[in-house]
C-alpha cells in the first residue's frame, strides 16, 4: 500500500503581527516563524498511521523553495520514508489549479494506492488544489475526510458535512482524499526524531525537469490573480465596560444574553 | 574440656550437602548473572572514581542505616534489627567456617565470646523479623505493600534463624556442656527436650531442614527482594558520584533509555513505600506512584534483557508473568512533576526523577504517546523559544515604563546579568516578580542589565520532559549569548532557570574542550536578596505587621539546598510574624506546576495539588503566602481562587513583599 502525501509550509501567523509589502501583493514573511500546513500535519499522521497498519512506502511531496525542505524533514521523522521538493519558487502567485499542475507532473509517473492533501492551506485557503489534482489524475476523491478505513481495494471514509453531520463513503483505490484537522491526534517530532532522519536525501527536482513551460508557473499559468492583500480594518463594536466587579458582570451577562448567545 | 563446637556432628553423606550447597551458590550465581546482564544494557554516564565519601555513605547508610532512620525509627529500628542479625549470622558463618578449613581458632573463651554474639545477633534478626510481620500484616503500615514476596522472603529468614537455634538447643540437650548457658538462647531451646535420647534421633533430621532453609535463601536472594543487600550498596556508593552528560548525537537508536546506574538503582528498591508516601502527585490521588514506576520499569528491562530470553517459551512465560502485574502504562511518567521528594526520602537513593526523565526521553523521540496539549507547548517551545506563544517582541515587554539596560545593545555586560526567564517575562502575574525584582536592585544601586529580546530559553522545560536535542540546542543559544557579551555572573527569577544553569550545563560544558568552556556563576534571586541584606544595601525599617508562611519552591529547595536564604530577608522585615506550614523546607510540597505539568493538561486526580499545598498555608492563619518561583506563584494564585480563599490569603513572590516592605511603588512611583 503506497501512499503521497502533499505537504507544505506555511507561515505561523496565530500570535504574528502581520504586515503586508507596499504593493500589496503579499505578507511580509521576514519575521514569521515557518511550519508546516496544519491539515498536512494530520495528512501525514494517517497516512504513517496507515503506513503502520498496512505496510508500503510513503513518499512526502512539496512545492515550494529550499526552506521547505524543514516540512519534508518533519514528515520524514514522522514516520514518510522518501520526499520529493519541487524547488520551484515561481508558484508563489499561481492559483489552485496552477499549484495542482506543479504537484500533478511530479506525482504522476508514482505509483501509489491513496493520495492525500490536507483540505486547506491555512495561507491561501484554496481549499481545491487536492480536488484538482485528483482531477488532472483521473481519480476518485473525496474532501473533509475525518476518517479512513481500508479494505481490500476500496476503502471506507468518512466526511464531515454541517452540523455535526458525516458522510460514509465507499472509495475504489487508488484515490485523493484531503484529510480535516482533528482525524487524530499528530504525533510530537523531536529534534532527536529530525536528527535520525537527517541522512534520508530529499529528491529534488524543479519545473524544467518536469517540463513545465514559464506559461504554466505563477500568475500567467493562473486564471484567477489576486488583486490585492489588506489587513482587515479595525472594526468598531468594542466596548469597555466600567463600574464595580459585580456590575461589570451584571453587565457582561446582560450582553451575552441580548446576543443572543444563551 | 575445652568449649568447642564439633561440626557436622552425628551428620552422614556430608558431601551431599557440599553438592547442595554448590548447586545454591550456583543459583545465586544465575541470578547474579541475569541482573548484571541487565545492568550492561544500560548507557554507561559515568566512571567509578574512589570516593572517601562514597566509602562512608556504604558504612552510613549501609550498615548504620542513616536514611532508614530518617523519618521512621520504628521501621529505622526493626530493619537494623534484621539487618545486623543477618550480617552477624553471616559473619559467624564465615568464621566458623575459617575455623573448621583453615585453622581452628574457636576454642575456649573465644568460642564462648563466639557463641554468645550469635545467640544476640540470631534473636535480633527474629525479633526484627517479628516486629516486621506485626508492622506489614497487624498495624497494616498504610505505605506497605502485601504481595507474596513480602511474605516468603521474612518467613524463610526467620525459619532459618529459628531452626538452626532449635538444632543448637538439641545439640545442648544431648551434650550437656558446661558452657551451654553462655549459648543462652540455645540452652533455653535445649530445656524443652527433656529426653536427649529422643532428641538426638531427631537432630540429624532438623540439621537437614535447617541446612536446606538456609541454602534455599542463599539461592533465593537474587530473586526476589533480598537482592536489594548487594544492589542497594552499589546504589549508595553511586550516589553521589557525578553524571556524565549523553550528547543526542552520541546516542544509538537501539541504546537502551536507562543507564546502568538507573537500571542498580531500580534493583535497590524494596517496595518499602516511603516514596508513595510523599509523592504529591499521589498524594492528590492521580494514578501514579514512583513504586509502581520502579517496579514497571524493572520488570520491563527483565523482559527485555533476561539472558533466557532467546529461548521462547520462556520469554513467553516471564512476558505473561510481569504483564499480568502491571499496573502501570508508559503514558503515566507525565505524571511526575520531578519534586524529586521521592529521592529525598528513598532509603537507597533511588533517583526516579532521573529515570523518568529518561524514560520521557524515549517517548518524546517517539511521538506518540505525548500528551496534546504538552506537544503543542513544545512545538512553541521550538517555535518561539518559549512556551507561552509570544514572539520576540512580547519577551522585553514587562519592564512597561522601568527602564531596564539591555546588554544586547551594548558590547559586553557590565556587572550582573538579570534572566529574567520565559515564564516571568510573558505571564502577566509573574511579570510582577520582574518589575519587583528589577526595582528592588535599582534601590539598592545593584548595576544590572537584561538579554532583552534576545534572551533566550534556559533549556529546563525540554530537560524536564526529555526533549534533550532541544535542550542541547536551547543550552548552546545561551553559552553563545554568555559568551559574546562576556557574561559570568548571573542572577535568575526561576528556580528552574537557577537549576538548568547550575547542575545541567556544566556536565554538557566538561564535555567540551577547556577553552570552549564557558565559567559563570549563577545565584537565584533569593540569594542575591539575603546578600543585598546582609551586607546592609537593603534595610528593612517600616514595620509590617503581617503573618506570613513561606513555600519552598521543590526547584530552590530540594533540588538546591537553598532554604535559610529567602527565610532570612522575609524575617529581617520588622513586624512580620513567620508561620511555617506542616510540609515545609526539604519536605516542602510540590505546587503541582514543576516537571512541564504547568505546559500539560490537567491530569485525572482528586484533588488538585496546589490546592493541597493553599489549604496547608490556610491553616497556619497567615495573611501572606510567600513564594520563589514563577511558577509556584501561578499555580498557587490560581488554587487561591478555585478554593474560595481571595478574601483571606494573598500570594505573593518575594520580591513583591519586599517591594511592599520597603514601600517602593511609592517611592519611584513606578508601577
Amino acid at each position: 500500500m503506497n501512499i503521497v502525501v502533499c505537504v507544505r509550509q506555511v507561515p505561523e501567523v496565530t500570535d504574528a503581527e502581520l504586515e503586508i509589502n507596499k504593493e500589496g501583493t503579499e505578507i511580509l514573511r521576514e519575521d514569521l516563524e515557518m511550519d508546516i500546513n496544519e491539515w498536512d500535519n494530520y495528512a501525514v499522521e494517517e497516512a504513517v498511521r496507515i503506513k503502520e497498519a498496512h505496510g508500503g512506502k510513503l513518499t512526502v511531496i512539496t512545492l515550494g523553495d529550499e526552506d521547505s525542505e524543514d516540512v519534508l524533514r518533519t514528515s520524514l521523522a514522522m514516520g514518510a520514508d522518501e520526499a520529493i521538493l519541487i524547488n520551484e519558487e515561481g508558484f508563489e502567485l499561481s492559483d489552485a489549479a496552477g499549484i495542482a499542475q506543479g504537484i500533478y507532473r511530479a506525482v504522476r509517473d508514482l505509483s501509489f494506492d491513496l493520495l492525500l492533501t490536507g483540505v486547506q492551506c491555512s495561507d491561501d485557503g484554496w481549499a481545491q488544489v487536492g480536488l484538482i489534482l485528483a482531477e488532472f489524475l483521473g481519480l476518485p476523491y473525496a474532501s473533509l475526510v475525518v476518517g479512513i478505513e481500508i479494505n481490500e481495494g476500496t476503502m471506507t471514509v468518512r466526511r464531515e458535512l454541517e452540523s455535526n453531520t458525516e458522510e460514509k463513503l465507499q472509495i475504489p483505490m487508488p484515490a485523493v482524499l484531503t484529510i480535516q484537522t482533528g482525524i487524530n491526534s499528530p504525533r510530537y517530532v523531536s529534534i532527536m526524531g529530525i536528527q535520525k532522519v537527517r541522512k534520508i536525501e530529499i529528491r529534488e527536482t524543479n519545473s524544467g525537469e518536469l517540463g513545465l513551460s514559464e506559461e504554466e508557473i505563477g500568475l500567467k499559468g493562473s486564471s484567477v490573480a489576486s488583486q490585492k492583500l489588506s489587513l482587515p480594518p479595525v472594526g468598531e463594536g468594542a466596548e469597555i465596560l466600567e463600574g464595580s466587579l459585580d456590575e461589570i458582570c451584571e453587565k457582561t451577562a446582560q450582553i451575552v444574553r441580548d446576543k443572543g448567545v444563551i | 574440656m575445652t568449649p568447642s563446637r564439633t561440626s557436622y556432628w552425628l551428620i552422614q553423606h556430608v558431601w551431599v550437602f557440599y553438592l547442595l550447597a554448590a548447586l545454591a551458590v550456583g543459583v545465586f550465581l544465575f541470578g547474579l548473572v541475569i541482573h548484571v546482564s541487565v545492568w550492561i544494557k544500560g548507557i554507561r554516564r559515568q566512571k567509578i572514581p574512589f570516593s572517601w565519601r562514597g566509602i562512608s555513605n556504604l558504612f552510613l547508610d549501609g550498615v548504620f542505616g542513616r536514611r532508614i532512620f530518617k523519618g521512621d525509627i520504628a521501621a529505622g529500628t526493626m530493619h537494623i534489627l534484621i539487618l545486623w542479625g543477618f550480617l552477624g549470622l553471616f559473619m559467624g558463618t564465615v568464621l566458623i567456617s575459617v575455623d573448621y578449613w583453615l585453622f581452628h581458632f574457636l576454642s575456649g573463651s573465644v568460642y564462648i565470646w563466639y557463641s554468645t554474639c550469635l545467640e544476640v545477633v540470631g534473636l535480633m534478626l527474629m525479633i526484627g523479623i517479628v516486629w516486621s510481620l506485626i508492622r506489614r500484616y497487624l498495624q497494616r503500615v498504610p505505605r506497605l505493600e502485601r504481595c507474596i514476596e513480602d511474605f516468603t522472603v521474612v518467613i524463610l529468614l526467620f525459619a532459618v534463624a529459628l531452626s538452626g537455634f532449635v538444632v543448637e538447643g538439641i545439640r545442648l540437650a544431648v551434650q550437656r556442656p558446661e558452657w551451654a548457658k553462655w549459648s543462652f538462647a540455645g540452652h533455653w531451646v535445649s530445656l524443652l527436650f527433656t529426653q536427649p535420647q529422643g532428641a538426638q534421633s531427631i537432630y540429624p533430621y532438623l540439621w537437614w531442614v535447617h541446612a536446606l532453609l538456609s541454602l534455599g535463601l542463599v539461592a533465593y536472594i537474587p530473586f526476589c527482594k533480598l537482592f536489594h543487600i548487594l544492589a542497594a550498596p552499589v546504589s549508595i556508593y553511586l550516589e553521589n558520584q557525578p553524571l556524565q552528560a549523553i550528547p543526542v548525537e552520541t546516542r544509538s537508536p537501539n541504546d537502551e533509555v536507562f543507564s546502568y546506574r538507573d537500571m542498580i538503582f531500580l534493583d535497590a528498591c524494596t517496595r518499602c513505600g516511603r516514596c508513595v508516601e510523599v509523592c504529591p502527585s499521589t498524594g492528590a490521588g492521580e494514578p501514579f506512584s514512583p513504586r509502581d514506576f520502579i517496579v514497571w520499569a524493572r520488570n520491563n528491562l527483565l523482559m527485555k534483557h533476561h539472558p533466557l530470553n532467546h529461548i521462547t517459551w520462556f520469554k513467553d512465560w516471564i512476558n505473561h508473568r510481569y504483564k499480568k502485574e502491571q499496573g502501570f502504562e508508559p503514558q503515566k511518567i507525565w505524571h511526575c512533576t520531578t519534586c524529586r521528594a521521592c529521592l529525598d526520602v528513598c532509603p537507597v537513593y533511588v533517583a526516579t526523577l532521573d529515570s523518568i526523565r529518561q524514560a520521557r526521553s524515549k517517548l518524546v523521540e517517539e511521538g506518540t504517546q505525548v500528551p496534546p496539549l504538552l506537544t503543542q507547548s513544545l512545538k512553541n517551545l521550538y517555535k518561539y523559544n518559549n512556551p507561552w506563544e509570544a514572539t520576540k517582541k512580547k519577551r522585553a515587554q514587562w519592564s512597561g515604563d522601568l527602564e531596564i539596560p539591555d546588554i544586547s545593545q551594548s558590547e559586553k555586560a557590565e556587572g550582573l546579568c538579570y534572566f529574567v526567564g520565559c515564564t516571568t517575562s510573558m505571564d502577566i502575574r509573574a511579570q510582577e516578580l520582574a518589575r519587583s525584582f528589577a526595582l528592588i536592585l535599582k534601590h539598592a544601586r545593584v548595576p544590572f542589565s537584561t538579554l532583552g529580546k534576545k534572551e533566550p530559553c534556559c533549556g529546563d522545560i525540554a530537560r524536564r520532559v526529555g526533549e534533550d536535542g532541544l535542550f542541547e540546542k536551547q543550552m548552546e543559544d545561551c553559552i553563545e549569548l554568555f559568551q559574546r557579551y562576556e557574561i559570568h555572573d548571573i542572577v535568575t527569577s526561576s528556580p528552574h532557570c537557577f537549576h538548568t544553569f547550575r547542575n545541567e550545563y556544566p556536565a554538557f560544558q566538561a564535555l567540551k574542550p577547556p577553552e570552549e568552556q564557558v565559567e559563570f556563576r549563577v545565584r537565584h534571586f533569593t540569594q542575591l536578596l539575603r546578600e543585598l541584606v546582609a551586607s546592609g544595601s537593603l534595610k528593612f525599617e517600616m514595620p509590617l505587621n503581617v503573618k506570613v508562611t513561606y513555600h519552598d519552591p521543590c526547584y530552590l529547595g530540594r533540588h538546591n539546598q537553598v532554604f535559610d536564604d529567602p527565610r532570612d530577608v522575609i524575617t529581617a522585615i520588622p513586624g512580620v510574624q513567620m508561620m511555617e506550614m506542616a510540609h515545609n523546607r526539604a519536605d516542602s510540597l510540590c505546587c503541582g506546576g514543576g516537571g512541564d505539568r504547568i505546559w500539560q493538561e490537567d491530569l485525572d486526580a482528586d484533588v488538585k495539588m496546589s490546592e493541597i499545598r493553599i489549604r496547608e498555608a490556610e491553616d497556619t492563619g497567615a495573611e501572606i503566602l510567600i513564594t520563589a518561583c514563577p511558577l509556584c506563584l501561578i499555580m498557587l494564585e490560581d488554587a487561591r481562587k478555585t478554593t474560595g480563599l481571595e478574601d483571606s490569603l494573598r500570594v505573593m513572590d518575594l520580591n513583591e513583599f519586599v517591594v511592599m516592605a520597603l514601600d517602593l511603588h511609592k517611592r519611584t512611583g513606578l508601577e
